[in-house]
């Protein structure tokens, strides 16, 4: 079960989009305005002198002292040499600033430095070959500034880089997968409609047949939960946090009818909580065409899913009776793969690790395929040892690379 | 820039983490060698490269994690390159330095535990396969240790099915808790996918007090004699194997590692009597002198005590090593740590012994030494639960070496 996480309803401009935990924090759109608003009290650009130049450290790496300011962005770099090193980047300005050291030609990013406040140093690690580099100034108010191009030549290694994702190349995945999560919406209310009836008519052995494949297509839904805020507790929330456990009037949606139907509940008891899931799942597909989901938190999602298989399906925290986390594990899968779809334009030129996680994510994906038996999952208690350790590791191997799409997927204002 | 460089060796993600060459824009892979600028000062380093591993002859440093892991690698091919990125892991982490950095293309490759720079602190990690790793899945059955076998329960023994065996053992060894965990964590990340820890316990040597061996949870110095780990030709003759040894020719510069978790009986042992304690042991608490000497490092003199007057026939040190030509190569070599690991059900503190040792074969030195102790007055006080069968791997010579190379070759 993923956690809640507030809702941003529509993507704040400008390079505040990045700053996901001022977003998180809550409060975001006032959040938001109160970091631009500090930005203009501080005023613009001011000019100052970089301390000093190239110095050795007691890291036992280079350092070089770089100015950041619209007027002498990267000026302190006056002696490049290959191999590890440490930009110690330091803002001169009046204002706070983006730092990124870039690839001269492509545009691509060796190293970055976020919200570098006025009077601020921050290291800037970073390994560098030949080639030509740059750095790019970007204040949080005006334009970004290029420093000038400083050739190295000689080196055997160069760090990896990527071209930064920007909030226009998100919003087309943004929109896709919007329209993906609608077009399962008509789906999910459906299948939850055949639940509900069940339990009406009194006939648990029809309602629990029913419940999986309803919970399954909500599971598939994965990345959109932080859009779903408060819905997404009243249709698949736990026990966490209600003092009264399995007995909390909190306690709503699959997981109590889950509860019910797998602990010799009787229908009646079970026909409230059917009937508010019912109302929640048609009060969330009404509702959807109005949001707007953030592009940033896409990348976020496309790990975030499977981190939350990982806590919460792999350890069983999340069943109530039923058995199906592991059938849970594998809608988590194919919602993660649906994003990582629309994503896969952005990534292609960027995650040299692509190929790789896609051959994780089959290999996942047969595991957990081996699990089920004509519709039937094999309970997380009933894997032996091997299988249990097997789906662990396939799982663990993907989050491991998943995390990468995450940070290559944050938006970034190089420009 | 000089187009996308392939990436090399292993890299930050290790397993698995082959070169994968895609074109277009701006897409610059690393160079992953782990290229390792100065450690931290004030800390030392244990030499990776060598005929053997360290961790064994090393002196026990004051922290470790013993993990046992299963692997879960796909054939033969993905074995290897778990090996090699365990190789390559544990060669940076013991020598300590800067971690790359990862730019904008993924998270720290370094969980930053130990600050931005790397202490080598002492760090070893010690690599054993275990029986099960020979069985049908790697084809390596015909290259099974000659007796390695799945650790079986011993009489006094009450084991559980949990805390045993496993394809294979990492032991992690530093000055400073910090430092095993950092080293557990990275190989655990870099490894992901490729295996799984089965069971894992951590252990601490203690303080001298007031000098000498450090103590156990039960009083008595643990450690006192040992064979000569500066002697060669004794570790040649006790814990190596080597090319006279009857075992694959792979195996020559490893090592049999036995590891057994024994809980220890804390507060049914503290009623007992100092002289039934010593007694049990054959030695005394306070200085760790063998019953009929003086000082801590005194040789018991078993053959003027032929009826056990002075340290009982069935103490625990005269059972363990007799002293005489003929059980001179049953010797081990013991390498414990004590474990503290809270509470059992019922109330008593849960600690113990993380019993390990090394040997160049199983059956004449540790099976050997185990069969004579059945029974011992110390059974009573503790209860081997878990532990397994390990063969140390020979060790890596150089850079361009990895563990488990000349098994896999
Ligand atoms: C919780 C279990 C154990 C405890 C508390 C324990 C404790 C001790 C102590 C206090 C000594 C004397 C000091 C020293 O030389 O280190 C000793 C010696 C020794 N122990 Fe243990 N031990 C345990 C288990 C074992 C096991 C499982 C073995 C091997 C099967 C073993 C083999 C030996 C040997 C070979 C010696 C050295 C005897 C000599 O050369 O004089 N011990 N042990």
């Amino acid at each position: 079960m993923p956690e809640p996480r507030p809702v941003p309803v529509s993507a704040p401009p400008g390079a505040a989009v990045r700053r996901r935990r001022v977003l998180l924090a809550g409060g975001a759109i006032v959040a938001v305005l109160a970091v631009a608003a500090g930005v203009l009290a501080v005023g613009g650009w001011t000019r100052s002198r970089p301390r000093q130049a190239a110095a050795s450290a007691s890291d036992g790496l280079r350092h070089t002292s770089v100015e950041v300011s619209p007027g002498g962005c990267g000026r302190g770099w006056t002696r490049p040499e290959p191999g590890k090193q440490v930009f110690d980047v330091r803002n001169t300005s009046g204002g706070a600033a983006e730092v990124f050291l870039t690839d001269a030609k492509t545009g691509a990013v060796y190293a970055e430095v976020e919200g570098l406040g006025p009077g601020a140093v921050r290291r800037m690690p970073v390994t560098l070959g030949s080639g030509s580099y740059a750095f790019k100034c970007v204040p949080d108010d005006a334009d970004a500034v290029t420093g000038p191009t400083v050739r190295i030549t000689g080196g055997t290694s160069t760090g990896p880089a990527a071209v930064p994702v920007t909030q226009q190349d998100l919003i087309p995945a943004a929109l896709a997968y919007q329209k993906w999560i609608q077009a399962r919406m008509a789906d999910l209310v459906k299948r939850t409609d055949v639940l509900r009836a069940a339990v009406d008519r009194g006939d648990l052995a029809a309602a629990r047949a029913a419940w999986l494949p309803a919970h399954l297509v909500y599971e598939r839904m994965g990345a959109a939960y932080g859009t779903f805020g408060d819905a997404d507790a009243a249709i698949n929330g736990t026990t966490a946090g209600l003092s009264g456990g399995v007995r909390d009037a909190g306690f709503t949606g699959f997981h109590r009818i889950e509860y019910g139907l797998w602990h010799g509940e009787s229908a009646h008891g079970l026909r409230g909580p059917a009937d508010r899931l019912d109302k929640a799942v048609r009060a969330l597909r009404d509702s959807w065409p109005q949001q707007r989901m953030n592009p940033a938190d896409l990348g976020l999602r496309a790990h975030e899913i499977l981190e939350n298989t990982v806590q919460f399906e792999l350890t069983g925290r999340t069943d109530y009776g039923s058995g199906t986390n592991l059938a849970t594990a594998r809608a988590n899968l194919d919602g993660t793969e649906a994003l990582l779809g629309y994503l896969r334009p952005l990534l292609k030129t960027r995650d040299t690790g692509l190929p790789e996680l896609d051959s994780w994510l089959d290999r996942t994906r047969r595991t957990l395929d081996a699990c089920e038996h004509g519709g039937r999952w094999t309970p997380l208690s009933a894997l032996d040892r091997t299988q249990r350790e097997k789906v662990n590791a396939d799982l663990g191997g993907v989050v491991e690379r998943l995390a990468d799409v995450a940070v290559l997927t944050d938006i970034r204002r190089t420009a | 820039m000089n187009g996308p460089n392939i990436p090399n060796g292993v890299g930050r993600r290790g397993f698995l983490a082959s070169a994968a060459a895609v074109a277009g824009t701006g897409l610059v892979a690393a160079d992953r060698s782990t290229a390792a600028a100065a450690p931290a000062p004030g800390t030392t380093g244990v030499p990776f490269h060598g005929r053997h591993q360290a961790g064994i002859l090393t002196p026990a440093q004051r922290a470790t994690a013993f993990v046992s892991f299963d692997v879960t690698a796909d054939g033969r091919r993905e074995l290897a390159d778990l090996l090699r990125t365990i190789t390559d892991r544990a060669r940076f982490l013991t020598a300590g330095g800067t971690p790359d950095p990862a730019g904008i293309t993924a998270p720290p490759t370094d969980s930053g535990t130990l600050g931005p720079q790397l202490p080598a602190d002492g760090l070893t990690v010690t690599v054993g396969a275990g029986a099960s790793l020979f069985d049908h899945r790697y084809g390596l059955g015909d290259r099974r240790p000659r007796s390695l076998t799945a650790m079986p329960s011993f009489p006094d023994d009450d084991l559980d099915p949990d805390w045993c065996h496993g394809d294979l053992s990492v032991q992690f060894c530093a000055a400073g808790t910090d430092t095993v965990l950092h080293a557990l964590r990275d190989v655990a990340r870099h490894t992901r996918g490729g295996m799984q820890v089965r069971w894992r316990m951590d252990g601490f040597v203690s303080t001298p007090r007031p000098t000498g061996t450090p103590r156990n949870h039960l009083g008595f110095k643990d450690g006192t004699a040992n064979p000569d780990t500066t002697d060669a030709r004794e570790m040649d003759r006790l814990v190596w194997v080597g090319k006279a040894n009857g075992e694959p020719a792979w195996a020559t510069g490893g090592s049999y590692q036995v590891v057994r978790a024994i809980r220890m009986l804390v507060e049914f042992w503290d009623r007992v009597s100092l002289p039934e304690q010593e007694r049990i042991f054959g030695r005394a608490r306070d200085t760790g002198a063998p019953l009929d000497g003086r000082h801590e490092t005194d040789t018991p003199k078993y053959a003027q005590d032929p009826l056990g007057d002075v340290i009982p026939l069935d103490s625990h040190i005269r059972k363990a090593n007799p002293r005489t030509a003929a059980t001179a190569d049953q010797r081990i070599l013991r390498r414990a740590y004590n474990y503290d690991r809270g509470m059992d059900s019922n109330g008593n503190l849960d600690m113990g012994l993380l019993f390990c040792c090394y040997q160049q074969d199983l059956a004449r030195q540790f099976e050997t030494v185990q069969k004579r102790l059945a029974g011992e007055s110390l059974v009573d006080y503790v209860k081997p639960f878990g532990g397994g069968y390990f063969f140390a791997l020979p060790g890596a010579r150089d850079s361009a070496d990895w563990l488990g190379r000349s098994l896999l070759a």
